[in-house]
């Protein structure tokens, strides 16, 4: 397991006292400010000199998961972690939920095209493509009540 | 470097600055700072020479870099390279060939209509969409500010920057090396300007991007020669000189609508204003827009011919544009193939893509980075967050930033200030 894949239980050397933690929150249909979180989120991330290729991976989770949040749920509460290993994101959402999470992982359940999907960079980037672009990616859903969202990419 | 990497294509007049903060919150990168109450290019490294600061300072002490008409007189033969806005800055009776002719009269002795070289350009643009089709969207590259705001703050978008080389500086390579063998003169003897509607072109002559150095000499504001200009254009009487050679698709470029008559097999999108290029550019960086071929981005609202340095109106001269669009058509007269042959050698750039990363940091640095960080946030919550400017940041989080940086403290926050007296204050009550 690489570092800092699970962040409890494991005492990183010195990244415990410089870990960093933001939270942000997004409100459920306000397309106004839509996108707003995860150029903060970018900006940080920049801030703290994290690569560009990792920063831009990032911002392609955490703007997809932004605008799922705006387009199907109340509310959203978002948390960033970074750590000297990791970068972590939480959406964690109050909403619909998803009722068969099987489905909406699955490959082609989604309407962007092969080839984008393949460059990581397509229209309509769905979660299956959001777990192909984070190294690690999980998803709990309840009915009713919401979803949650958690992707973690690694610090080279 | 030294004392070059600080130049920018404006300067602030500290004797007409009166320390309001209005340049300073307009600042899209926020590279202004108020310090000793006058406002400075403090964040060298931020700023992308975009002139929002020229645009809306009330006293004029944002002033331009450009060059004046008597700076002319150094070279041995002068050469305009005029925008096409130039051509919407006078009466609809106006003809580019008379204005390009009244330049001739104000003392240049070769005028080259720029328009026709936006053309080219259009050419060889259509054919690298056409050649490199698995990226998407191309960015458009002739807006300096643009392209810089994309080199600082989307460093992972510069390989989409179409690496084409712009009109002003295809126009001044040909022009050059042209004169130079039909006058037998040493290059360096021929001047060339370009009659620029922004400061930002400046920056692009001075400090280019991708390639060894520009093949202008330097730029002179359009408001600057207007008057000059209008004077001269009363002299243009019926000469038969035709200096006027591009058609509605090149002066197209000065309202930036490239794609007036000049990409039809491809989808463009034009957005203008700096706000909304970088709206735009977030998208894209998120993975969007992969439909469009050609994204236009040009930092003033409006186009080019919304830059600072301009006479007239945006909306007025966007209208007059339009009429000469109609008036000399969307069919372009130059051969393709011709335009074509020489892709490698006058268009394209190769340097323009060389990978320009940040230096990547030990995780000692990333340890630090993030304290700082944190202690960043920690300041950002004692501060009020009115975003007033008074201490001379544009918003209190940047004032955190600078204050973990060692470039402010606390205190210059006068609402820190004054919760600060009232506790000596206390202090001193209690003693007594």
């Amino acid at each position: 397991m690489p570092p800092g894949a699970t962040s409890k239980g494991i005492v990183l050397s010195e990244s415990v006292d410089a870990r960093f933690r933001k939270l942000f929150s997004i409100e459920g249909g306000n397309f106004q400010a839509a996108g707003s979180v995860s150029k903060q989120i970018k900006m940080i991330l920049k801030q703290l000199s994290i690569d560009n290729d990792l920063i831009w991976r990032a911002m392609i989770v955490a703007y997809e998961a932004e605008m799922n949040a705006v387009l199907y749920a109340r509310s959203c509460e978002v948390t960033l972690s970074v750590s000297t290993h990791c970068v972590s994101l939480q959406f964690k959402d109050r909403g619909p939920g998803i009722p068969d999470i099987g489905l909406a992982m699955t490959e082609g359940y989604s309407t962007a095209t092969r080839e984008m999907r393949e460059r990581g960079f397509g229209a309509g980037l769905g979660l299956p493509n959001m777990k192909k672009t984070a190294d690690r990616f999980s998803i709990e859903s309840v009915v009713g009540e919401g979803t949650t969202l958690q992707m973690e990419l690694d610090i080279p | 470097m030294g004392a070059h990497d600080s130049f920018h294509s404006i300067k602030i007049d500290e004797q007409r600055c009166i320390g309001c903060v209005t340049c300073m919150h307009a600042c899209p990168v926020k590279a202004i700072r108020l310090r000793n109450g006058k406002a400075s290019v403090y964040k060298h490294d931020l700023c992308i020479d975009c002139g929002e600061c020229l645009r809306v300072c009330p006293v004029q002490a944002v002033q331009s870099m450009t060059s004046k008409v008597v700076e002319l007189a150094q070279f041995k033969v002068k050469v305009a390279l005029p925008s096409p806005v130039l051509y919407a800055q006078y009466s609809d009776a106006t003809t580019p060939n008379d204005i390009l002719l009244a330049l001739h009269k104000l003392g240049f002795d070769h005028v080259f209509d720029m328009a026709l070289s936006c053309e080219m350009v259009l050419i060889a643009i259509e054919e690298y969409l056409n050649r490199m089709t698995d990226v998407r969207p191309i960015i458009s590259n002739y807006c300096p500010a643009v392209v810089r705001l994309i080199l600082k703050n989307y460093p992972n978008l510069m390989d989409r920057v179409v690496p084409i080389e712009v009109p002003r500086e295809v126009a001044a390579k040909q022009i050059r090396k042209s004169l130079a063998a039909e006058l037998k003169l040493d290059p360096t003897e021929i001047g060339i300007f370009h009659l620029t509607p922004c400061p930002a072109k400046l920056i692009s002559i001075q400090k280019p991007i991708g390639v060894e150095r520009s093949n202008l000499d330097d730029a002179i504001a359009i408001r600057d020669i207007y008057i000059p200009l209008l004077n001269a254009l009363k002299e243009v009487g019926d000469d038969d000189l035709i200096l006027q050679k591009s058609s509605g698709v090149g002066i197209s470029w000065a309202i930036s609508r490239s794609n007036v008559g000049g990409l039809p097999q491809h989808r463009s999108l034009t957005v203008r204003g700096l706000e909304e290029v970088i709206h735009i550019l977030d998208q894209v960086e998120a993975g969007k827009l992969t439909d469009i071929d050609y994204l236009e981005c040009a930092a003033c609202p409006g186009g080019c011919v919304g830059g600072p340095l301009v006479v007239q109106n945006r909306h007025v001269a966007a209208a007059q544009v339009d009429t000469l669009i109609e008036q000399y058509g969307v069919r372009t007269r130059l051969d393709r193939r011709k335009i074509l042959r020489s892709y490698e050698e006058n268009y394209l750039i190769p340097g323009l893509h060389r990978k320009t990363r940040a230096v990547s940091h030990g995780q000692v640095d990333l340890v630090k980075a993030l304290e700082v960080m944190n202690q960043v946030e920690e300041t950002i919550g004692r501060l009020p967050g009115m975003n007033c400017g008074a201490c001379g940041a544009p918003d209190c989080r940047t004032l955190a930033e600078d204050i973990a940086a060692g470039d402010a403290v606390l205190t210059d926050c006068v609402f820190m200030k004054i919760k600060e007296l009232e506790d000596e204050v206390e202090g001193h009550r209690r003693k007594s």
